[in-house]
C-alpha cells in the first residue's frame, strides 16, 4: 500500500500503458478477441479505483503540490520527471479515470473489427491524458501533450466515422502545430532561467515559477508578449477557442463515440487546463494585457457556436458545436481573474466533461440502433423509447444549465466572476464586464434553444418514420453506463462544496499571481529591459 | 616554408594508432572484394565479414573516447569529439545497411559482395571525411566516398532508373567536388595553408583578404551540395527514386552525416567567429547569414515538395532534404557560439541529431526495401493502401518511423530536433530564433505527408491483392535495432547526450566546475 500511495502518480500513468503492451501480447499467445474488452474494462476501473486514493494526499503548504516526484530524465539537457498533483488539476485527473471505463463499456458492440488496436489506442490515450495533467518539467508536459495525438489520431482514423481521414489529419495538423510553436518557447524559457541561475537551464516548471516569484527571472517586452503567445495559441487550438475551433465539429462527427466521450470530456480540458497552469502563472503580466483578446474571442464563440449548433442537422454535430460554446464560457471564467470566476471555470470544466460526455453517449446510443444521427430522421420516438428520452432531457438540461443541475453551478459562478471582474475596465460609464457577462449571458438562452428544439425534433410529436417504431429501450448496460453520470450531474448541481473546496487553494494561489504578484517585475524590468528582451 | 614542408615529409608524425578504424575498414572492404572474387556465387559470407570488420573499427574508435582532442600525423588528422562522434553514426550506418541489403539474397541477382566491398570504402572514405583536419584529407575522403557511392546507386545494371540515378549522381557531384576544390584552392591562397587549425589560426591576418569570401561562397556550394541544401539539392529526388532503397538509406543516412562532419569543421573550426571589419569578421558573418537562409530555404522547399510526392522513396528523398535543413540549424547554432563548451555542445547536437535521422531513416528504408520487392517496384503510396493490418509489424514499424522523423516525442527523432533548436535558440539573436520558428513551423508541415503514409497504411482500405513479403532475418534485426534505437534515444538519451557533449575527460571538467 506505501509503494502504491508513493508513486501513485506514475502508477496511474503506466498501469494503463502497460494494459496497452498487455493487450498485444494477449492478443499474440491467445488471440481471443472477446476477452480484450473486458481486460481493458477492468485495467481502467482499476486505474479510476487506484485515482481514488488521491483523496489521501496532503499538502505541505497552501495549493502546494500533493504526490510529487522528482526524478532526473535526462541529465545533459536537465529534464527532470517531475509530477505532482494539486487542486487545479486533482479533479481532472480523476475526470479522466472515471471517464474511461465509462467509454470502455460504450465500445461493447460498436467496435467489432481491430478490438486490439483499438482497445491498446484507448490506454495509451489515459497513460497520455493523466501525464499532462500531473507533469511539472515543461519538457515532459510537452510530451504527454503530444503524445496525447497519436492513439486520438488513430482513434478517427481507423474507427470513425465517413470523413474519418479528413478530420483525423486536420485534428492532427492544427493541435501539432500550436504545440510545436510552445516547443519554441519551452526551450527559450530554459535559456532564460540558464541566464540568471549560473548558466544553468531547467525545463522544470516549479524552480522557473520560483525564480519569477522572487524576482530573478524577469521576463518582460516584446520577448514575454511572443513567449505567452507561443503557449496560448497551442493551448486556444487544444479548447478550441474562436477562430481555431474549425477541427473540432470535425474530429467530434467522425470520432467512434468512445473517442468522442474523451475527446469533450478530456481533451479539451488540455488547452484550458495549460492555459490556467502555464501561462497565468508564468506570464501574469501578458495574460492581463491580452486577457480582453481571449475574452472578446471567448463571448465570439459563445454565441457563435450556439448559433452555428442550431442550424446543424446531424444531432453529434450540433452537440460538437455546443461544446464550442460551453468552452467558451470557461474561457472567460479563467479570464475573469477572480476567484468566483475562475473557481467556476475549473468546475465548468468538470460538468462539460460530465454532460457533454454524456450526450455523446446518448448519442452513440441512438446511433448504433439507427445508424444515423441526422435529426429529420426521428422524431416522437420519445413513445418508443421513453426512459431514453428522459435521460436525454436530463442531460440536455444539465448542458443548459438549469439549476440543481451542475450546468448551472459553473455558469453561475463565472457570470459572477466576470461581472464582478475587473479586468476589462471601465471607459466613461460604460462597464465593459458589464456588458461581457450580458453578452454571454445570452449564450444561454441561446443553449437553450438550439437544445431543446433538437430534443423537440427527435423525441417529441408524432413518431413519423416507420423504421423507429422497433427502436429498443436502453439495455441495463446502457443504464449502468449513464447512471454514473446522472448522479454526478445532480450531485454537483446540489452540492458543488465538496468540489470547490479541493481546489480553492490552487486557484487563489494562481489568481493571486495573475493579479497582485505582478507589479514588481514591471518596475524591475525597466532597470534593465534591453538585456532581457534580447536574451 | 619549403624547410618545413620538407621537415614534414622527412619526418612525417607517423601515428598509426590514430588511423587504426579506418584501416581496419578498409581492409575488411579489400578481404571482402578478394573473397567475392574466388567465391562469387556466395550471398551472405561477406555480410558477416562485413559486420565483423565493422564492430571491430566501431570497438577501436569507441576506445578512443575521452582521450581529449589531438592531432597527428602532422596535423592532417583530428582526434576529437567532433571525429568520434560522427565516425561512430558512419559505422553504424554501413553495418545497419550492410543487414537491410540481406533482402537481395533471396529474391534478386545484384552482386552483392562488390556491394559490401564498395560501401566498406564508402565508409572509409566518410570517415576520414569526419577525421580529416586538412582540406587534401577531406578531399581525397570525399572522393573516395563519392565514386563508390556513384557505382552503388547505379548497382542494378539493367534498371534504367538505376542508371540515370547514377549517372545524374556522377556528373553533379563532380561538378560540385569541382567548386569544392576550386573553394580549397581559394582559401589555400588566402591563407597559405590547407591545414583547418592553422587557417584559423591565420584568418585573421590573411595574405589575399579577397579571396577568403570567394573561397567560402565555393565552399559553401560544394559541401551544400553534398549535403543536399537547397537551392543545390536537385539532384536529391531523381538520384534517391533510381537507387536500390538500401543504397538510398545509405545516401540519406551516411555520406549525409560525412558531409555534415567535413561541412562543420571547415566552417565552424576553420572559419570562427572573430569580431572587428576584418576579412574574417565578414567571412564569418557571411557564412552565418548565407547558411542560416539556406537552411530556412531547405526546410521549407523541402518539406512542401515532399507533400506533393506520391512516391514513397521520393517523399523520403524530399523529406531528407528537409532534415539536412533541421541538421543545419544546430550547425548555424554552433557556429555563432561564444565559448568552446557551447559550440563543442552544438557539434554533438548535431552529430546526435545526425545519429537520430539515420536510426529512424535506415529503419524505414530497411522496410521500404522489403515491401518494394524485385527492382522496387511497390514504392507507391498505393501499394502502401490497407496493409495496416495485414502485417501489422511492417505498418507499426513504418508507422513508427515516420512519427520519429516527424519528431513526436518518445522517438529519436524528438530529442533531436530539441537538441539542434536548443544552440540556435541560446544565441538569442533575431535571425536564429526566426529559423527556428521557421523550422517548427515545417515541423506541422511535415506531419502532413509523414501522416500520408499512416493514412493510407491504416485508414485505407486494400483493393488489390497483399501478399506480405517475407521477411530476411538480417532485415528483421535492422528493425529490432531501429525500433529500440528510436524508443532508447527517445526515452534514455542522457548517457549518449553527454558522451557525445563532452566525450573528452569528462571527469576533468566536473572537476574544474
Amino acid at each position: 500500500m506505501d509503494f502504491i500511495t508513493e508513486n501513485l502518480l506514475t502508477i496511474l500513468i503506466l498501469l494503463p500503458a502497460f494494459g496497452a503492451i498487455a493487450l498485444v501480447g494477449h492478443q499474440m499467445f491467445w488471440k481471443q478477441e472477446g476477452q480484450l474488452k473486458w481486460i481493458t474494462f477492468g485495467l481502467t476501473l482499476v486505474n479510476f479505483l487506484i485515482s481514488l486514493l488521491l483523496f489521501t494526499g496532503e499538502t505541505t503548504s497552501p495549493g502546494g503540490f500533493m504526490f510529487e516526484k522528482n526524478i532526473p530524465w535526462i541529465k545533459a539537457i536537465n529534464t527532470n520527471y517531475h509530477i505532482g498533483v494539486d487542486g487545479l488539476s486533482f479533479w481532472l485527473v480523476i475526470l479522466t479515470t472515471f471517464i474511461m471505463p465509462i467509454s470502455v463499456v460504450s465500445t461493447w458492440h460498436a467496435v467489432e473489427k481491430r478490438q486490439t488496436a483499438f482497445y491498446a489506442f484507448l490506454l495509451l490515450l489515459e497513460s497520455a491524458m493523466i501525464g499532462v495533467f500531473v507533469s511539472l518539467d515543461l519538457l515532459v508536459f510537452y510530451l504527454f501533450f503530444e503524445a496525447s495525438l497519436v492513439p486520438m489520431f488513430f482513434l478517427i482514423g481507423v474507427w470513425g466515422g465517413e470523413n474519418r481521414i479528413y478530420s483525423a489529419v486536420k485534428f492532427f495538423i492544427f493541435t501539432a502545430f500550436g504545440s510545436l510553436l510552445m516547443l519554441v518557447a519551452i526551450i527559450a524559457l530554459y535559456y532564460m532561467y540558464a541566464g540568471v541561475n549560473g548558466g544553468v537551464g531547467s525545463f522544470d516548471f516549479v524552480a522557473i515559477l520560483n525564480a519569477m516569484k522572487s524576482g530573478n527571472l524577469l521576463i518582460a517586452g516584446q520577448g514575454a508578449s511572443l513567449l505567452f503567445w507561443a503557449f496560448a495559441i497551442a493551448f486556444s487550438i487544444k479548447v478550441p477557442l474562436f477562430p481555431v475551433h474549425t477541427w473540432l465539429p470535425d474530429a467530434h462527427t467522425d470520432a467512434p463515440t468512445a473517442g468522442s466521450v474523451i475527446l469533450a470530456a478530456v481533451l479539451l480540458k488540455m488547452g484550458t487546463y495549460g492555459l490556467m497552469r502555464f501561462n497565468f502563472a508564468l506570464f501574469p503580466d501578458q495574460s492581463r494585457e491580452f486577457a480582453y483578446i481571449f475574452i472578446v474571442l471567448a463571448i465570439v464563440g459563445i454565441i457563435y457556436g450556439a448559433l452555428v449548433a442550431m442550424v446543424q442537422p446531424d444531432v453529434k454535430r450540433l452537440v460538437a458545436y455546443s461544446s464550442v460554446a460551453h468552452m467558451g464560457f470557461v474561457i472567460l471564467g479563467m479570464f475573469s481573474f477572480t476567484e468566483t470566476g475562475m473557481q467556476g471555470a475549473l468546475y465548468q470544466m468538470l460538468n462539460h466533461g460530465v454532460s457533454t460526455g454524456a450526450l455523446f453517449l446518448l448519442v452513440g446510443f441512438i446511433y448504433e440502433r439507427r445508424h444515423t444521427r441526422q435529426i429529420t430522421d426521428f422524431g416522437g420516438i420519445a413513445n418508443v423509447m421513453p426512459l431514453y428520452a428522459t435521460i436525454f432531457v436530463i442531460t440536455t438540461m444539465s448542458s443548459i444549465g438549469l439549476p440543481l443541475l451542475n450546468g448551472f453551478v459553473g455558469e453561475f459562478l463565472i457570470m459572477v466572476g466576470m461581472w464582478k471582474s475587473t479586468v476589462l475596465g471601465i471607459t466613461g460609464s460604460t462597464n465593459w464586464n458589464y456588458i461581457a457577462t450580458m453578452l454571454a449571458g445570452t449564450g444561454v438562452i441561446f443553449a437553450a434553444v438550439y437544445m431543446l428544439w433538437m430534443v423537440q425534433r427527435v423525441f417529441f410529436g408524432k413518431l413519423t418514420n416507420p423504421k423507429n417504431k422497433t427502436l429498443k429501450d436502453l439495455s441495463w448496460r446502457e443504464i449502468g453506463l449513464i447512471l454514473p453520470l446522472m448522479i454526478l450531474m445532480v450531485y454537483m448541481g446540489v452540492h458543488p462544496a465538496p468540489f470547490l473546496k479541493r481546489s480553492r487553494e490552487s486557484v487563489v494561489a494562481i489568481q493571486e499571481r495573475v493579479v497582485h504578484q505582478t507589479g514588481g517585475t514591471y518596475e524591475r524590468a525597466e532597470k534593465k529591459p534591453a538585456e532581457l528582451e534580447h536574451r | 616554408m619549403n624547410t618545413i614542408l620538407l621537415q614534414a615529409i622527412s619526418n612525417p608524425d607517423v601515428n598509426l594508432q590514430a588511423i587504426l578504424p579506418e584501416t581496419i575498414v578498409a581492409v575488411t572492404g579489400i578481404i571482402v572484394m578478394l573473397y567475392d572474387v574466388f567465391a562469387p556465387k556466395q550471398k551472405n559470407v561477406t555480410t558477416v565479414i562485413s559486420l565483423i570488420g565493422l564492430a571491430i573499427a566501431a570497438y577501436f574508435m569507441y576506445s578512443m573516447w575521452g582521450g581529449g582532442p589531438t592531432t597527428s600525423w602532422n596535423g592532417m588528422i583530428a582526434n576529437d569529439p567532433l571525429r568520434i562522434s560522427f565516425s561512430l553514426v558512419l559505422l553504424f550506418v554501413a553495418a545497419v545497411t550492410i543487414l537491410t541489403s540481406t533482402v537481395w539474397s533471396e529474391r534478386e541477382t545484384v552482386p552483392v559482395g562488390e556491394y559490401h566491398a564498395l560501401l566498406l570504402f564508402a565508409t572509409f572514405g566518410s570517415m576520414f571525411m569526419a577525421s580529416g583536419n586538412d582540406f587534401v584529407i577531406i578531399f581525397l575522403g570525399l572522393e573516395t566516398l563519392s565514386i563508390a557511392t556513384y557505382v552503388m546507386a547505379g548497382l542494378r545494371k539493367s534498371d534504367l532508373k538505376s542508371n540515370e540515378s547514377a549517372m545524374k549522381y556522377f556528373i553533379l557531384g563532380s561538378f560540385a567536388s569541382a567548386f569544392l576544390l576550386y573553394g580549397m584552392a581559394l582559401i589555400y591562397g588566402a591563407t597559405g595553408t590547407t591545414n583547418v587549425a592553422l587557417i584559423a589560426e591565420r584568418i585573421a591576418s590573411p595574405t589575399f583578404p579577397g579571396l577568403l569570401l570567394m573561397g567560402g561562397a565555393m565552399l559553401v556550394i560544394g559541401f551544400g551540395f553534398k549535403v543536399a541544401t537547397v537551392p543545390f539539392h536537385v539532384w536529391t529526388p531523381d538520384v534517391y527514386e533510381g537507387a536500390p532503397s538500401p543504397v538510398t538509406g545509405f545516401m540519406a543516412a551516411g555520406p549525409k552525416a560525412a558531409a555534415f562532419a567535413s561541412f562543420i569543421r571547415v566552417f565552424v573550426i576553420g572559419f570562427p567567429l572573430i569580431g572587428g571589419a576584418t576579412a574574417a569578421g565578414y567571412l564569418h558573418e557571411s557564412w552565418v547569414t548565407a547558411l542560416a537562409v539556406m537552411a530556412m530555404l531547405t526546410m521549407t522547399v523541402g518539406n512542401i515538395s515532399a507533400i506533393v510526392q506520391n512516391n514513397v522513396k521520393r517523399m523520403l528523398a524530399y523529406s531528407s532534404i528537409s532534415h539536412a535543413g533541421y541538421a543545419m540549424v544546430g550547425f548555424v547554432g554552433a557556429g555563432v557560439a561564444k565559448t568552446p563548451e557551447v559550440r563543442d555542445a552544438a557539434i554533438a547536437a548535431v552529430a546526435f541529431y545526425l545519429l537520430t535521422y539515420a536510426v529512424t531513416n535506415l529503419g524505414a528504408f530497411s522496410i521500404i526495401s522489403l515491401v518494394g520487392q524485385k527492382n522496387d517496384r511497390r514504392t507507391e503510396f498505393e501499394d502502401y493502401n490497407g496493409i495496416g493490418f495485414k502485417s501489422p509489424v511492417i505498418a507499426f514499424s513504418l508507422s513508427l518511423f515516420m512519427l520519429s522523423l516527424l519528431g513526436l516525442p518518445m522517438t529519436a527523432g524528438f530529442i533531436g530536433k530539441v537538441l539542434v533548436f536548443r544552440p540556435a535558440l541560446e544565441a538569442g539573436s533575431v535571425m536564429l530564433t526566426t529559423m527556428v520558428v521557421v523550422a517548427v513551423v515545417n515541423t506541422a508541415i511535415s506531419a502532413y505527408y509523414y501522416l500520408r503514409l499512416i493514412v493510407v497504411m491504416f485508414f485505407r482500405e486494400r483493393t488489390t491483392d497483399w501478399s506480405e513479403p517475407k521477411m530476411p532475418v538480417g532485415v528483421a534485426a535492422v528493425l529490432l535495432i531501429t525500433i529500440i534505437g528510436v524508443f532508447y534515444f527517445g526515452l534514455f538519451s542522457g548517457s549518449w547526450i553527454e558522451k557525445f557533449v563532452t566525450p573528452s575527460a569528462p571527469t576533468a571538467v566536473q572537476a574544474a566546475k
